[in-house]
């Protein structure tokens, strides 16, 4: 575990998991203890990673390490914690449907008063509690609590590389072709027939 | 974990195909150009004439999974069997090339090169500019590519136009649209920005995104954004609009202090600092301060700094300007026609753009001086103008200003020295005050 390269694919192949698919082939399998395909996501507890020491120990995709982990409202490492900025936003898979929560947290070297905010920040996915989590749930008693047990977290560190769901590098501009882009409005586009 | 070949490739769930410009040059296009087999099938061969963009995203899509962007083979073909043209006309429009082309390095080897391009519908010279853009890479062929006039290169770019390409398309995002509108609108950001931005409307935390997304590639000095916890308002990309603007061809500036009757004469020349009688009083004024900063560090009975004396009179007066500036900024149009009358018509024209293009107004500021950014906010206008001028005294008071309100944690500020840094990487000492320590 610990990085994409145990699955056979070719070059060029990372990754990039959306949202919507790290809650539902990832978390809700996890959640209802079915296999997960590829099971590549470890589990690791927050606690005592800093941010910097998942690389080896989480999945890495890109810049982005990703790992599954018990839900707790206590996100200590051993140099800091994590803190939820704003409010959590819907997962809504294609079909409209409410899938699961995103939180964002920041994480903080040091305790409250004294803490020093960093670049690191995590993505963590819950399930929805509002019981759409899928029909195994329902079968089983104990497994809804299993359910609301594990979060999948993705931590990267906010430094202008890839911070989106889906790694961007490639399909964005650099800023010299965006200026070269904007120049061209004012050129004669002059190509012969 | 293995895939089915032929064309129907299974992909596991969280996987994209995202090669980076290495894998692409140096794996696949190299294998293509010598015939060797790619274990999968997952770039096709394209015929580009035959294809519109929009038909790309079907033709060369990977697995079932949502894609960005999608790539392909393409064998240039001449457009005429004496020119080293290629033709990328399609049905419905053609390919035209943007910027000069980028040499790809492996490990500091040089492997290849990309050209970008962007599609227009129609045919030239009326082509409708798309957001389709098209990156194409070509490996190194030993060739000097800027020998233009050199007769050997001429038959190595014959040799470097006709031949196996592979292209990425994408559809570019359309940051440009939501400065435009000035609204909030920030449909075409991540969801994850709007969430960290919890006012909803910071224009800023746009750019600052925006600005560490497409900076990466071009400054390796591209920081971090602290922006989670700001509160922007939108003035402050104004006031850094104008003072870009301002210092790129002083158009502005020189629109502002010529305005010498009317109500911006009213709200303009009220400010203590601009129509000070003390205006030629120079030394004394820097004496002055001084003096006061002396006493305060020696303990006599001035228990503030001069800073905190200025700052409530100055705060005030930044607030009047910053609506000033705001006031003739929201008029868009109306002042780039003021401007028109101290430019060229063409000059005039870009600055419209300027107004519009956050990357290319940051493009232009960081080849000024960087002060300018520095003093950010409210006084980056100011700053401009008192530099300019005669008005070199208050200069100190300001300096004064911006450290006390450094101390003071104003997030804004905070947010518009990391802005400095990132687009113009400037070697401004003070720019440390944001950066994070971390241990």
């Amino acid at each position: 575990m610990g990085d994409d390269h145990n699955i056979n694919l070719p070059p060029g192949f990372r990754f990039f998991p959306t949202d919507e698919e790290l809650v539902v082939h990832f978390l809700r399998r996890k959640a209802a203890l079915l296999p997960c395909h590829p099971d590549i996501i470890p589990d690791l507890d927050i606690y005592p990673y800093d941010p910097w020491d998942l690389d080896g120990k989480a999945l890495a995709g890109g810049n982005q390490w990703y790992f599954f982990s018990r839900r707790t409202a206590n996100r200590v490492s051993a140099n800091g914690y994590w803190k939820p900025l704003g409010i959590d936003e819907p997962i809504v898979r294609g079909d409209g449907k409410k899938v699961g929560m995103k939180k964002y947290l920041g994480f903080y070297l040091g305790e409250a008063p004294m803490d020093v905010v960093t670049n690191w920040i995590m993505h963590e996915f819950r399930l929805s509690d509002s019981g759409s989590t899928s029909k195994s749930s329902k079968r089983r008693a104990t497994s809804k609590a299993d359910a609301n047990k594990w979060v999948l977290c993705r931590v990267f560190e906010r430094n202008g590389g890839s911070q989106g769901s889906i790694g961007e590098e490639g399909t964005e501009l650099s800023c010299l072709d965006e200026v070269f882009l904007a120049l061209d409005d004012f050129d004669e586009i002059s190509l012969p027939n | 974990m293995s895939l089915t070949v032929d064309g129907q490739s299974q992909v596991p769930p969280g996987f994209r195909f995202h090669p980076t410009e290495e894998e692409l040059l140096h794996y696949y296009l190299k294998k293509k150009v010598a015939y060797e087999k790619i274990d999968l099938d997952v770039i096709r061969d394209v015929d580009l004439n035959k294809l519109e963009p929009w038909d790309i995203q079907e033709k060369c899509k990977i697995g079932s999974t949502p894609q960005n962007d999608w790539y392909f083979f393409s064998h240039k073909d001449k457009k005429y069997p004496t020119g080293t043209r290629t033709n990328r006309a399609t049905a419905a429009g053609f390919w035209k090339a943007t910027g000069r082309d980028k040499v790809i390095y492996s490990s500091f080897k040089r492997i290849g090169m990309r050209k970008t391009l962007v599609f227009y519908k129609g045919r030239a010279p009326h082509g409708q500019k798309s957001d389709w853009i098209m990156h194409e890479y070509r490996l190194d062929d030993n060739t000097p590519t800027d020998a233009a006039n050199n007769v050997a290169s001429s038959m190595g770019e014959a040799a470097q136009e006709d031949g196996w390409v592979v292209c990425r398309v994408f559809k570019k995002k359309n940051h440009n649209k939501s400065f435009d509108n000035n609204s909030g609108n920030v449909s075409s950001f991540s969801s994850k920005t709007q969430m960290l931005d919890s006012s909803g409307d910071g224009a800023l935390d746009q750019i600052l995104q925006y600005m560490g997304r497409t900076c990466k590639k071009e400054s390796s000095s591209a920081h971090d954004h602290q922006n989670a916890n700001n509160n922007n308002n939108n003035n402050n990309i104004i006031n850094a609009a104008a003072a870009a603007t301002t210092n790129n061809n002083n158009s502005y500036l020189r629109f502002l202090t010529s305005m010498s009757d009317g109500v911006v004469n009213e709200r303009f020349m009220p400010l203590p600092p601009l129509e000070s009688p003390t205006l030629p009083s120079l030394p004394n004024d820097f004496t002055n301060s001084t003096d006061d900063h002396q006493d305060s560090i020696s303990g006599g009975n001035h228990l503030n700094p001069v800073y905190h004396v200025d700052q409530t009179g100055m705060s005030h007066d930044w607030a009047t300007l910053d609506r000033l500036v705001a006031t003739h900024l929201n008029g868009q149009s109306e002042s780039s026609k003021q401007m028109a009358c101290f430019n060229d018509p063409m000059a005039s024209n870009v600055n419209e753009h300027y107004l519009q293009l956050p990357q290319v107004l940051m493009r232009s500021s960081s080849s000024s001086s960087s002060s300018v950014l520095n003093h950010n906010n409210n006084r980056l206008l100011y700053n401009n103008i008192i530099n300019d001028g005669h008005l070199h005294h208050h200069h100190h008071h300001d300096q004064g200003y911006n450290n006390n309100n450094n101390n003071n944690n104003n997030n804004s500020e905070v947010d518009l020295w990391n802005f400095t840094r990132s687009s113009s990487s400037s070697s401004d000492p003070l720019c440390h005050v944001s950066n994070s320590p971390v241990l």
